[in-house]
C-alpha cells in the first residue's frame, strides 16, 4: 500500500468519494426500512455499493472491498426481484453500513492498520443470499430503468402517454433473427418511443437466435390499437401481447406494497418520492464531479475575459482624462470598475475549483514522523499549525514530496537522539514544527527544527568535494552564500546515514521545484539550535499565463515591468551603505547581504548621474536573491503578457511584453533569466 | 514574368535607395511611432509598438543593409508586412507610390553592395530601378 502515500489528494478524493456513497447508502437503506422504496431505491444502493467496491479496490482497501462486493451481490437480487425485501434484510444492510463507516474511520487515522474485522458481516450477507425464500423467477423478464429512463417513464406520463410492455415472439424460423428484433424496435419507434427492452436489441450479435423479444415503449396509441397494429404490420412474428406497464401482473415490486396502483396514483408517488430526495440529498455533501476539461474551459475564459476587463479599464481611464467632464464616460469608468469586481469574485470562484486544504497534506506527516522517529530512536514532539489553509491542487502535488523530503532531514539530520540532547541540555523531546501561513496571494510554509543545525564548514567542505565551487571561491562566500550552496547538491544524502530516505531526492531538487513553481526558499541555521527552511508559495496558479501582477520601473528613460512574485522588498539606501566586496556592489538589506545589480551595465543604458539614495528592488527566485537598482518606481498593476513573438524569438532576461495605459509598450522582465544573464555575462 | 508584371507594388526609401515590396505583402504603412527597444535582441530589430493593442516586431533594414541609419523625419513611416504568419514592422524613410512595373530584371549578384539573393529582382520604371525585397529572406535570414 506504499504507493497510496505518495498522493495524499488521492486519499482525499478516496475518502470523500467514500462518505458521499455512505451517505447515500444510509438514506436509502432508511427509505427500505420505511418501506419506501422505488426501483430507484433499490438501483442507488446497488451503485453506491458498485462505486464503494470500485474505488476501494483500487486503493487497494481490500476489506470494503469484500463487504462492498458481497452487498453488491444482495442488492443486485434485490433489484432483480430474487431477493424479498424483508427486515432482517434491511438490518443486515444497516449493519453493513455500520461496518463501513468503521472501516472508513479506521482508513482515515491509519491507512496501514485496519482493525474492524468484517467475517461476521460478510457471514450474515452470504446467509441471507442462500437461505432467504427467493422469489420465484417471473416468466416475463423485469425492465431495470435507470435514472433517465424513469423520467422519460414520468414524462411520458405527464403528458398523457401510455407506457405499454410489448412482448413480440418471433417465428421460429425467421431468417438472421437479430435484425428482425432491429426492425421490430424501429416499428416500436415510430408508435412511440423505445425506453428499454430485453434484450438490448442493439447491443445483440448478428445471427443472434432470439425468441422473444419484450419492448417497454411509451406512446400515445393505446395497448389494444397497438397490439392489433402490431399484428397486422410486423412480418415474421408469431405473438404480440401488450399491456400497460403498470398492470398488476407486470408490477414486481409495487405487488409488495399497496395493491393496484393506478398509473395516476404512481404518477403521484413518484412525484412525491422526488420531493422527498431533494430533502433528503440536502443532508449530503454536496460534492459535484466535474470534468476537469470543462473546469479548465471556463478558467481559460475567464482568464480571457480579465484580459479584455484590463483593456476596457485602461481605454476608459484614458478617456476620462481625455474628456474629464463627460458624463457618459463617468458611466463608463464606473461601470468598468463595477465589471472588474464581479470579474474578480469570478475569477477566484474558478480558482476557488481547484482548491483543496493543506490537511490532505498534513494529515501524512504524523504517520511519517511517528514512523521514521521510531526508526531513528529519536523522540519527537510534532506541531502541525495552519492546516486549514487551501492552495492549488497543482501546487500541493508539486509542494508534497519536497515537504516531506525536509521533514525527513529534520528528523534524521537535525533532531539529535535524545541522549545527545539530554548532555547539551536540551529537552530530550524534540521539537519539530510545521506551520503554514497565508501572506496576501502566497502561503509561507516553515519547517523548524530544534535541533543539530547545519554546520557552515561541513556545507564548504563538502561543496568543494563535489566541485561545486573551488576552495577560493568559497573563502570569499558569505555565510548565507554557503548556506545556500546546499541546494546545489544532495547535501544531505550525501552523508549516507542509514536512514529509510530511499527517495530519490536532495536539496537541487528541493530548489529545482521551488524555482518551477515560482517559489522562494530561504535557510536559517544556527549550530547546536536548529535550522528553518522558510518556504514561499503561491496560493493559486496565475489564472493564465498571460496576465500578471506587474511592479512597473524605470530603468533610466525606459520602462520595465517586473512580476510581483518575485519582489521581495523595495528599499532606498544611501549611497555609503552601497558596498564593493571583490568588486561586487554589495547592499544589506535585512541583515543579508545581497549583490546589487544596474541592468543598465547589461542592456547598453547610461547610468545616470549617481544620487544620494539608490532605490533598490530585491528580488528572490528559490534560495536566489539580487537587489535591482532602478531610477523611478511607477507603481503595481495587472498586466497582460504578450509573448514577443517567433521573429524576436527568445531574449535573455525577458519573458514578454505589456501595453500600458499610455499606449506604449513595457518589456517584462524575466527574474531567472535576468539572473542567468548576471551570472553568465561579466561585464 | 508576366504573371509578375501584372502585380502591384509599394515602393519606398531606405536612404535615397529605391525599394519595392509586392502589395500583398504589405498589411498597411502607419506614422512612425515610439519604438519600445527591447534590449539584447536580435540587432536589425528596431523594437516594438503597439499597433491597435497587438505588439509587433519593427525591423531596421537601414543596419541590416549596412546604409547609413534613418534619421526621424516628418515622412517617416512604419512599413507594417506580413511575413511567416506575423505582423512585422520595417521602418522607412518614406513610402513613394503603388506602381506596376513595365520590365522585371533578375538581380545582379550584389545590389548596391547589397547581397543579390535577398532580392526578388530589379524593376524598372520610368524614374529608374527599383530593387523588389524578398521580404522573408531579408528578414529571417
Amino acid at each position: 500500500m506504499a504507493n497510496i502515500f505518495e498522493s495524499p489528494e488521492i486519499i482525499g478524493a478516496f475518502i470523500c468519494e467514500v462518505e458521499e456513497q455512505l451517505q447515500l447508502l444510509e438514506i436509502n437503506i432508511s427509505k427500505l426500512k420505511r418501506n419506501d422504496e422505488t426501483t430507484e431505491t433499490l438501483q442507488e444502493l446497488f451503485r453506491a455499493a458498485h462505486t464503494l467496491k470500485g474505488c476501494s479496490a483500487s486503493m487497494g482497501f481490500e476489506r470494503m472491498e469484500i463487504l462492498t462486493r458481497e452487498m453488491e451481490n444482495v442488492l443486485d437480487r434485490l433489484c432483480n426481484g430474487l431477493l424479498e425485501i424483508s427486515k432482517p434484510l434491511v438490518d443486515i444492510l444497516f449493519e453493513c453500513l455500520d461496518y463501513l463507516k468503521m472501516l472508513k474511520q479506521d482508513f482515515v487515522s491509519n491507512t496501514n492498520s485496519i482493525k474492524t474485522e468484517i467475517t461476521p458481516v460478510i457471514t450474515k450477507l452470504k446467509e441471507i443470499m442462500t437461505t432467504k425464500a427467493i422469489i420465484e423467477q417471473r416468466n416475463q423478464p423485469i425492465f431495470v430503468l435507470d435514472e433517465k429512463q424513469q423520467e422519460l417513464i414520468n414524462r411520458a406520463l405527464s403528458m398523457d402517454q401510455n407506457v405499454l410492455v410489448c412482448e413480440v415472439e418471433i417465428l421460429e424460423d425467421s431468417p438472421m433473427k437479430s435484425t428482425r428484433a432491429y426492425l421490430i424496435m424501429n416499428f416500436f419507434n415510430e408508435c412511440g418511443m423505445v425506453i428499454s427492452m430485453i434484450p438490448n436489441v442493439l447491443e445483440l450479435p448478428i445471427g443472434d437466435d432470439i425468441g422473444n423479444v419484450v419492448f417497454l415503449i411509451s406512446t400515445q396509441m393505446s395497448a389494444d390499437v397497438l397490439e392489433k397494429k402490431a399484428l397486422n404490420e410486423l412480418m415474421d412474428v408469431s405473438k404480440v401481447k401488450v399491456f400497460s406497464y403498470f398492470d398488476k401482473s407486470y408490477q414486481c415490486k409495487t405487488d409488495i406494497k399497496e395493491d393496484g396502483l393506478k398509473d395516476k396514483d404512481l404518477l403521484d408517488k413518484n412525484n412525491k418520492s422526488s420531493e422527498k430526495t431533494v430533502e433528503d440529498e440536502k443532508q449530503v455533501l454536496h460534492t459535484v464531479k466535474i470534468d476537469a476539461d470543462r473546469l479548465e474551459r471556463m478558467r481559460e475564459l475567464v482568464g480571457e475575459l480579465v484580459i479584455e476587463q484590463i483593456r476596457i479599464a485602461q481605454i476608459s481611464s484614458n478617456l476620462y482624462n481625455q474628456y474629464p467632464f463627460d458624463e457618459s464616460i463617468d458611466d463608463l469608468v464606473g461601470i468598468s470598475n463595477r465589471v472588474s469586481v464581479l470579474i474578480n469574485e469570478l475569477q477566484d470562484g474558478i480558482m476557488k475549483t481547484r482548491m483543496i486544504p493543506l490537511k490532505q497534506l498534513f494529515c501524512q506527516i504524523p504517520e511519517m514522523v511517528g514512523g521514521l522517529s521510531h526508526l531513528l530512536n529519536k523522540e519527537i514532539n510534532l506541531v502541525l499549525e495552519g492546516e486549514e489553509i487551501e492552495i492549488d491542487r497543482t501546487i500541493m502535488e508539486e509542494m508534497s514530496d519536497l515537504l516531506l523530503y525536509l521533514i525527513q532531514n529534520a528528523i534524521d539530520h537535525g533532531i539529535e537522539k535524545p541522549e545527545i540532547r539530554k548532555k547539551l541540555g536540551k529537552p530530550e523531546k524534540g521539537t519539530l514544527r510545521i506551520t503554514a501561513l497565508p501572506e496576501e496571494s502566497n502561503v509561507i510554509i516553515t519547517v523548524e527544527d530544534d535541533g543539530a543545525g547545519i554546520d557552515i564548514q561541513e556545507i564548504k567542505m563538502s561543496a568543494i568535494k563535489n566541485q561545486i565551487v573551488t576552495q577560493q571561491e568559497a573563502d570569499n562566500m558569505t555565510e548565507q552564500q554557503l548556506i545556500n550552496l546546499i541546494f546545489c547538491m544532495d547535501f544531505f544524502t550525501s552523508k549516507k546515514v542509514d536512514t529509510a530516505s530511499d527517495r530519490e531526492f536532495g536539496m537541487d531538487i528541493v530548489r529545482a521545484n521551488i524555482e518551477k513553481m515560482n517559489g522562494i526558499i530561504d535557510v536559517e541555521t544556527c549550530v547546536g539550535t536548529g535550522t528553518k527552511f522558510i518556504i514561499k508559495l503561491p496560493i493559486k496558479l496565475p489564472l493564465t499565463l498571460s496576465t500578471l501582477k506587474g511592479l512597473l520601473i524605470k530603468i533610466n528613460d525606459e520602462i520595465y515591468a517586473l512580476p510581483m512574485s518575485n519582489v521581495v522588498e523595495i528599499v532606498r539606501k544611501p549611497k555609503n551603505e552601497i558596498e564593493s566586496v571583490n568588486g561586487q556592489a554589495v547592499a544589506v538589506i535585512r541583515d543579508k547581504t545581497v549583490p546589487l545589480v544596474w541592468l543598465h551595465d547589461y542592456f547598453g543604458i547610461p547610468r545616470g548621474k549617481e544620487r544620494e539614495n539608490t532605490l533598490i528592488v530585491l528580488l528572490g527566485i528559490a534560495e536566489k536573491r539580487f537587489g535591482l537598482v532602478v531610477d523611478e518606481l511607477i507603481g503595481n498593476q495587472e498586466i497582460v503578457v504578450t509573448n514577443l513573438g517567433s521573429y524576436i524569438g527568445k531574449v535573455e532576461g525577458i519573458s514578454g511584453a505589456t501595453i500600458l495605459g499610455n499606449r506604449s509598450v513595457a518589456c517584462i522582465l524575466d527574474v531567472l533569466g535576468l539572473l542567468d544573464m548576471v551570472n553568465s555575462k561579466r561585464i | 514574368m508576366n504573371e509578375v508584371l501584372t502585380d502591384q507594388y509599394v515602393t519606398y526609401e531606405l536612404a535615397d535607395e529605391k525599394y519595392a515590396l509586392k502589395i500583398s505583402d504589405v498589411y498597411e504603412i502607419i506614422k512612425m511611432q515610439n519604438i519600445t527597444r527591447i534590449p539584447n535582441s536580435n540587432p536589425y530589430l528596431e523594437g516594438v509598438i503597439n499597433l491597435r493593442g497587438k505588439i509587433i516586431p519593427v525591423a531596421n533594414l537601414h543596419r541590416k543593409f549596412g546604409l547609413p541609419n534613418y534619421t526621424f523625419t516628418k515622412k517617416t513611416r512604419i512599413v507594417v508586412v506580413n511575413s511567416r504568419n506575423e505582423m512585422i514592422g520595417i521602418v522607412v524613410d518614406k513610402v513613394n507610390q503603388v506602381i506596376r512595373f513595365s520590365n522585371i530584371q533578375p538581380p545582379p549578384e550584389k545590389v548596391a553592395g547589397i547581397d543579390g539573393s535577398y532580392f526578388e529582382g530589379i524593376g524598372l520604371t520610368d524614374e529608374g530601378v527599383v530593387s523588389i525585397l524578398k521580404i522573408d529572406k531579408v528578414l529571417y535570414e
